[in-house]
């Protein structure tokens, strides 16, 4: 099939929901026009704009890579907002507890930490499945609660700064801050970081026998395990390396914008992340791509809101519906 | 068209992507008859009687219902008019009960209590007419495959269907279930059903259709009478000029020599009183000992689940041995894991293609590396080296004759005997010392069947050994060099070549040994 065939569904689903949501928009009586182009061009009509998106841009991508690499070998990662839980709580603790050391040190020690916790986040629900088979959907979301509550009992216990009226931590050594490109508007090089990432996860599923042993577990776990592949350790391996991504997202936001650990900082990073990973259908190499089209809406969304006064779950709405639009087209077109 | 035809379905054309599936197919079916549909891997039988069923849209041509015209627009539809379906690789709900699974989806008397004395009734009623015997309270889990297509064709019955189709119902079934099946056919024709009745077994046709449509290569050939028809009228049908069929192994009539079994030699490959005791604590294999030499074909017959599987899993490493020891060249491989085996000279194909040898969401390339992925020239083992892979998946596609549009077609789309032949391709393509294949020619044309064995017979030639595991015991002594009889787990006897001989392998088949037998395997070294 060409490119353009296959990106059709895409657009029509793009399309028709816009026209949809155009429809509520209208009825609640604001400028669809506006709202449409403010939305759309909000993150190409200013340089601010367009680096607000590249920082959405990257928990959002990390986010879908940490749902979508275990669903290569067929597991369900619901637990990318508790591993960047607790790769933030990784990251800001070792930041904290370290805070005098050099940045050449402190920096990859931050990262490794929050990359380590999130793993052993995801190397939870793993370990179940592997030795009870234990359902890693039920498992990888109820941690996620568990997370919610340790980071409640970090920001309030003895890291606490008991200056701020929110629930957060102090703040990590200086040596802990990602490096800025640009200091107004503050545009840190995690950018970077999530860039390196994809292109890995690329060459690893595309490329290696590793990737190719993960992609035919997901493909037939029964069959794989046939034909000598380690199925259940395919499944370990998968949901070790979603929880390590995830943890690395809330490690960059710990270094790269908050530089402490504040509750609440998971946003609803990871419901997009399961959009952005189902819109484009577990593939790992259009995941970017997707991701990014999600940032630009999500930018263009606080924009209008602030002009507009028109609410940002408008925005959420139309990725819904893209969504449901994609998973549509799919029904139409097997026949 | 003459009032005793129920059913016509006139210049069907389907197109997928670029393959033409069908090309202006006509098809009629009159009442009370059995319709037989023959044609190669790939000729679109099951796309045509998919159509019908409503699970594909056609592009174009009609549906005559009665010399009505007729939209289906789904399943739903085409039960309502009449038409129901038995699939190739049909679904069932494994935890529920027969009679569950049958009224599923169905409106019931009771519906608020679930009380289901009626449907119970009716079912029942249904399975004694037609000769269907089955537990209707046991799990489906339990049953024998054949069982389950009982399931499947009362499941139709009981939608009150009056055309039945049955795409290959007879390639999982053992010869008794064959019969079987047949008398319930014709007493369902007698009761004034049709039957659609796809198979590539050309006997099965000659005793139980009473017409015959040939496709080709998405178009239709020919419509005969059985009376017109014979085995070799359909081969020309059906694959035109392209097979020799004075060089085939099938049709061969000639005596081929038997194995010079050079027993001074080591067996290239050896198991000795190796048993398996399953997860339920049941043995399914008993001191079996078996050894193949280099150069050799080594049969396995037996009646369906007498420990088959359990055999060939065994050999191959996927399920552990319990008591005894396999050699491989001399070296032992009784607690090697799959993954070694793979690499180091065992290929295998499994008798569930669906199930166990295939990836139906990956691509056909990703399909011909499976176990092989970690060997030279497809990969360092640590990378895949695609260029190569697509490049000799393009060389197999070509010589294994496997209908795709390319390498990066899904495997999904595949029809049942292209996806074996995949399975052929990708246990033929890479040397291996032993190769273990457990009913190789499921599903597969007369052409393709004889392919496989020109395959086996290069092998034998070439000096590795092979384990064909058959339930078709017409294949097994058309090209094995010896023939053990697998019974309850057990090997009850292993004929040479010069003692072959159908009805002393078919008592051995059921159970019953000899006083004194001739042929044990404490006979040779
Ligand atoms: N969903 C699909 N998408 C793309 N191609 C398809 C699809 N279904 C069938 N085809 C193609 O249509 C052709 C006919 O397939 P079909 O399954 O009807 O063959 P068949 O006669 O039933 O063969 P077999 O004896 O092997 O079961 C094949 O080339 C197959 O690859
Ligand atoms: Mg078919």
């Amino acid at each position: 099939m060409t490119i353009v065939k296959k990106a059709l569904p895409y657009f029509l689903a793009v399309v028709a929901s816009f026209i949809a949501a155009g429809i509520f928009i209208a009825l609640m009586g604001f400028d669809v026009f506006k709202a449409y182009s403010t939305i759309l061009f909000t993150s190409f009509r200013t340089p601010n704009g367009f680096i607000q998106t590249l920082l959405k841009f990257v928990p959002l991508v990390l986010q879908a890579l940490a749902f979508t690499i275990p669903l290569t070998a067929g597991k369900f990662n619901i637990g990318g907002e508790g591993q960047m839980i607790a790769g933030g709580i990784g990251a800001a603790v070792v930041g904290i507890l370290f805070s005098s050391l050099p940045a050449y040190l402190l920096l990859p020690l931050v990262i490794l930490g929050g990359i380590i916790a999130g793993a052993i986040w995801g190397l939870i629900p793993a370990w179940l499945l592997y030795k009870f088979n234990i359902n890693e959907i039920l498992t990888t979301v109820l941690l996620n609660f568990v997370a919610l509550a340790l980071i409640d009992y970090v920001c309030t216990g003895a890291l606490r700064d008991p200056g701020a009226g929110h629930p957060t931590t102090v703040a990590i050594g200086v040596g802990g801050w990602l490096p800025l490109f640009m200091k107004n508007p503050p545009f840190h090089a995690g950018i970077i970081i999530a860039i390196l990432v994809a292109i890995g996860v690329y060459i690893y599923t595309a490329r290696t026998t590793g990737g190719y042993e993960l992609i035919a577990t997901g493909a037939n776990p029964r069959a794989a395990g046939v034909f000598g592949i380690k199925v259940r350790r395919m499944f370990v391996l998968s949901l070790l390396l979603g929880g390590a991504i995830a943890g690395l997202s809330g490690a960059i936001e710990v270094a790269g914008v908050q530089h402490r650990l504040i509750e609440g900082m998971q946003s609803n990073y990871m419901v997009l992340g399961l959009i952005i990973g189902l819109i484009a259908k577990g593939d790992n190499r259009v995941v970017p791509f997707v991701a990014f089209a999600i940032a630009i809406l999500e930018v263009g969304a606080s924009a209008m809101q602030r002009t507009l006064m028109i609410p940002v779950e408008m925005v959420f709405i139309v990725e819904a519906l893209i969504l449901l639009f994609v998973l549509l087209s799919d029904v139409v077109r097997r026949k | 068209m003459d009032n005793q035809t129920i059913l016509e379905l006139t210049n069907v054309r389907k197109v997928f992507g670029q393959t033409v599936a069908l090309d202006s197919v006509t098809f009629s079916l009159r009442r009370a008859e059995i319709h037989g549909l023959l044609g190669g891997n790939g000729a679109g039988k099951t796309t045509l009687m998919n159509i019908l069923y409503g699970l594909y849209r056609k592009d174009e041509g009609e549906i005559l219902h009665k010399g009505k015209k007729i939209n289906i627009q789904g399943p739903k539809d085409a039960i309502r008019q009449g038409i129901g379906m038995v699939h190739q690789h049909f679904l069932q709900i494994g935890n529920f009960t027969v009679l569950e699974n049958i009224i599923l989806g169905t409106d019931i008397d009771n519906r608020y209590t679930m009380k289901t004395q009626n449907e119970e009734k009716k079912i029942l009623d249904l399975c004694q007419r037609f000769g269907l015997d089955v537990d209707l309270n046991t799990t489906i889990d339990t049953l024998t495959v054949g069982t389950r297509q009982k399931v499947e064709i009362l499941k139709a019955l009981y939608r009150g269907v009056d055309i039945l189709i049955l795409d290959e119902p007879t390639t999982n079934l053992t010869p008794q279930e064959v019969d079987a099946l047949f008398e319930s056919l014709r007493v369902m024709v007698n009761d004034g059903l049709s039957i659609v009745f796809i198979t590539h077994k050309l006997r099965e046709v000659l005793s139980v259709c009473d017409r015959i449509t040939v496709l080709r290569e998405g178009k239709n050939i020919t419509t005969l009478d059985r009376k017109d028809a014979s085995e070799e009228v359909f081969v020309r049908a059906m694959v035109g000029d392209k097979m020799d069929i004075e060089n085939s192994i099938y049709f061969a009539t000639d005596q081929r020599s038997s194995f010079v079994n050079r027993l001074d030699q080591a067996a290239a490959f050896e198991m000795s009183s190796v048993s398996f005791i399953n997860k339920d604590g049941i043995p399914r294999l008993k001191d079996v000992s078996l050894n193949i030499h280099s150069g050799e074909i080594v049969g396995v017959s037996g009646v369906a689940g007498n420990g088959q599987r359990e055999l060939a899993e065994i050999v191959t490493g996927v399920i552990p041995v319990s008591h005894g020891k396999i050699l491989l060249d001399s070296k032992d491989i009784t607690h090697t894991n799959n993954q070694e085996l793979f690499k180091t000279g065992i290929a295998y194909i499994p008798e569930d293609r669906l199930h166990d040898g295939f990836l139906p969401k990956a691509n056909v390339a990703q399909n011909l590396i499976l176990g092989h992925h970690r060997n030279q020239p497809y990969s360092d083992g640590n990378f895949i080296n695609w260029k190569t892979v697509f490049k000799e998946t393009r060389e197999q596609i070509k010589e294994y004759n496997i209908k795709t549009s390319g390498p990066e077609d899904v495997g999904g789309n595949l029809s049942g005997g292209n996806i074996q032949r995949v399975l052929i391709a990708r246990a033929f393509s890479m040397p291996s010392q032993l190769l273990v294949a457990h009913n190789p020619t499921r599903g597969l044309d007369i052409p393709s069947m004889d392919f496989v064995y020109q395959k086996m017979l290069k092998r034998r030639e070439e000096g590795y050994a092979t384990l064909l595991i058959s339930e078709d015991l017409d294949e097994l002594i058309r090209i094995c060099d010896r023939i053990a009889v697998i019974y309850r787990g057990e090997i009850l006897g292993i004929l040479p070549r010069s003692e072959f001989d159908k009805y002393a392998i078919g008592r051995l088949m059921s159970g019953i040994k000899e006083e004194n037998p001739a042929t044990e395997e404490k006979a040779l070294p």
